[in-house]
């Protein structure tokens, strides 16, 4: 069991913390953290694996108790026997470049006999049906199969509780359901759950409990059956996601060729000999907002780096407005968020990095300024792009494509991460530069962002 | 077909070996005898990657060598020092390429064996996964630049000190945040636990490891008898 008794922690040197934080947790119950972005869920995430404050310093008062002993007695690696944790981006927690060794880390840290560590690794793996990845680096793997990896890697340790902090936030649709199978085994099997999440129609038959925490501290909490009875108007004032999936109803994408506007003819491209896509023929309408849909692997990602001009097609042509361009002219017309925001931002600070490149004239500072309170971004206007949270930078990355003059945008799983209220900000942006004329192609798996802004549906493969 | 790699011992005594033949020997020419050791070597662990590359790279190296001997041949970008550096140090490269390459697994089951602290074999394995993740970032960080224009060679030309910026900035950035989730990552499970580590690999030294220890003293003997000791 978990106990957290008036909980107070406010990180070192800023203001950001929880306070009066009362929550228990039963044995094999799985309790979802949901809010919006920056409300405190990962701080409660941290101080009950033991990292706050061992490791992300701060104050704390109150108690932290599990399983009958208080956290703050108890040294890091006596807690991890006891705890799990599952972060947010997978690929930057591996320490072998093979699975195997992944998997069994944990077990070799806490000096286990090689009999063991084979034994515990090997059940993991099958448990989570790892075994065709055995062969292939970690580094090719897809980020659901990264996460699954991630999960395996902390099971071998068995402990009794798992924390993840947005285990969905790098994956697509596909990756999230499969990851929801790998939470419902582990619950089934008697663990304790305790996810923060904002996506939470992966989670409709797993949580038994929703924690609501905004403004650091906890605002209410509702069971399952209260939680799917939750009325429209109200999961929207909170800033909440959909509980229950809904197919959005949209009109096929038709594959007209027309070389008015932005399209390919018979665009190819290959990969060491391998077809990713092969004489594919569209033409995507100006002032529409297109949704690309697929499984995973089918081509999305590398169809948008081809359009954009960031890869060379190995066959067929890419018009716009009628003009055969090449990969170099492309990038200037096209923009491209990557869903990966790492390494997307160049300048010192928020705003420099909206106007890079684009000179100063009062009409566009303003129509900058307005589109970083449009995002909520206006109050870190100065700070450093890297310090922003997942979601901030997907949101700036976004505002740098409204503001450049490309008139076509490719944005990919652009709300892979965001909470509700902040899904509905980026739609609503987006339904604005479609009516001013911009021709958007979203690849997402986001049936809720499909419903409020799109206006095709594009199945590929 | 999938790598094998001889035992961590092996490869250290290989590398060693190496070193010392090369840094000691009288004739620098003779150091062929290591680089073609050093290919069967390869051939047996079926690295035929790394084997492929550095055949071709030192068929080059001779080629150069040969013209540059017998033909007078005056290379304008590198002088022929270069050259015969190459020659001479290829055997070191390929050797401790395939060290370094060996699965991280197999080099901290062998660290543990030989009761190194945990810290430092934590540390090695983060190296070991350094090289690689900063690789895709780095072309992440290219191909981010690329969609915002800044790769465009007026730019660069321009505005060179900015360019270098753009690279070093997001790179060192994400070079940060990842070790901070790598820490995490690693306190989470269990790192600072005190005393020996576990390891699942531990592989045994077999014959043929042995046969390899054996073979590549004769060589460096072999290598030293024909070129002889300069000291």
């Amino acid at each position: 069991m978990i106990s957290l008794q008036n909980v107070t922690f406010q990180y070192a040197g800023c203001k950001e913390g929880v306070h009066d934080i009362d929550l228990t947790v039963r044995d094999g119950e799985c309790v979802v953290l949901t809010g919006p972005s920056g409300g405190g869920k990962t701080t409660i995430t941290r101080l009950i694996n033991g990292l706050a404050p061992s490791y992300y310093q701060g104050s704390l008062n109150g108690s932290i108790w599990v399983n009958g002993a208080e956290i703050s007695a108890l040294p890091s690696w006596r807690i991890g026997m006891e705890i799990g944790s599952v972060f947010q981006d997978p690929k930057s927690q591996f320490f072998s470049s093979e699975l195997a060794g992944e998997v069994a880390f944990a077990c070799e840290n806490y000096g286990m006999s090689k009999q063991e560590i084979r034994k515990r690794t090997d059940d993991a793996i099958a448990s989570f049906g790892l075994e065709s990845l055995c062969m292939r680096p970690l580094d090719v793997l897809s980020s659901g199969e990264k996460q699954r990896v991630a999960v395996a890697s902390v099971y071998a340790l068995r402990p009794c509780i798992y924390v993840c902090d947005e285990p969905t936030a790098n994956l697509d649709g596909e990756g999230a359901l499969r990851l929801a199978n790998t939470f419902r085994k582990l619950k089934n099997e008697g663990n304790t759950l305790i996810i923060a999440e904002h996506r939470l129609t992966w989670l409709n038959d797993i949580a038994d409990r929703f924690v609501y925490v905004s403004n650091g501290t906890i605002q209410w909490e509702k069971t399952l059956a209260q939680m799917q009875g939750i009325s429209e108007e109200e999961r929207k004032r909170y800033g909440l996601r959909e509980i229950i999936e809904k197919e959005p109803s949209l009109p096929t994408f038709l594959m007209d060729i027309g070389k008015e506007n932005f399209c390919s003819v018979n665009l190819t491209f290959k990969r060491k000999k391998t077809a990713i896509f092969e004489n594919l023929n569209f033409s995507l309408p100006a002032g529409q907002i297109v949704a690309l849909t697929g499984k995973n692997g089918v081509g999305k990602t590398t169809l948008a780096m081809v359009l954009t001009g960031l890869w060379k097609q190995s066959k067929g042509e890419i018009y716009i407005r009628g003009k055969k361009l090449s990969e170099g002219k492309r990038r200037k017309a096209v923009w491209y968020s990557s869903n990966d925001t790492g390494t997307q931002f160049f300048t010192s600070s928020v705003t420099d990095e909206l106007l890079l490149h684009s000179s100063y004239f009062p009409e566009r500072l303003e129509r900058a300024r307005a589109l970083l309170k449009e995002f909520g971004l206006y109050t870190y206007k100065d700070a450093h792009p890297a310090s922003l949270s997942g979601g901030q930078k997907q949101r700036l990355s976004i505002a740098c494509g409204l503001l450049s003059d490309r008139e076509i945008l490719l944005l990919d799983e652009p709300t892979s991460g965001l909470d509700g209220g902040n899904m509905r900000k980026i739609a609503a942006a987006l339904t604005n530069a479609a009516a001013e004329g911009k021709t958007i192609l979203v690849i997402t798996h986001d049936k809720e962002l499909i419903q409020a802004c799109c206006n095709f549906r594009w199945e590929l493969g | 077909m999938r790598r094998k790699n001889f035992a961590i011992p092996v490869k250290l005594w290989v590398l060693a070996c190496t070193i010392i033949g090369i840094s000691l020997t009288s004739d620098t020419m003779l150091t062929c005898i290591f680089t073609v050791a050093g290919f069967v070597y390869l051939g047996f662990q079926q690295n035929w990657r790394l084997l492929f590359s550095m055949v071709i790279f030192y068929i080059i190296l001779m080629g150069l060598l040969y013209f540059i001997r017998f033909h007078e041949f005056h290379p304008v970008v590198f002088s022929e020092f270069y050259v015969l550096m190459f020659w001479n140090l290829t055997p070191v490269f390929f050797v401790s390429w395939d060290l370094i390459t060996t699965p991280p697994g197999e080099f901290s089951a062998f660290l543990s064996r030989v009761h190194t602290p945990t810290s430092v074999i934590l540390g090695l394995l983060v190296i070991f996964r350094f090289f690689p993740t900063m690789k895709s970032e780095l072309k992440c960080v290219w191909l981010s630049m690329r969609n915002r224009g800044l790769t465009a060679p007026i730019q660069i030309v321009r505005h060179p000190m900015a360019s270098c910026e753009y690279v070093l900035v997001p790179l060192l950035l994400r070079c940060l945040q990842i070790a901070d989730q790598l820490s995490v990552s690693a306190v989470a499970r269990g790192a600072e636990r005190p005393g020996k580590r576990g390891s699942y690999y531990g592989k045994k030294v077999g014959i043929y490891d042995y046969i390899w220890l054996v073979l590549w003293f004769i060589v460096t003997v072999v290598f030293f008898s024909i070129g002889g000791v300069c000291i």
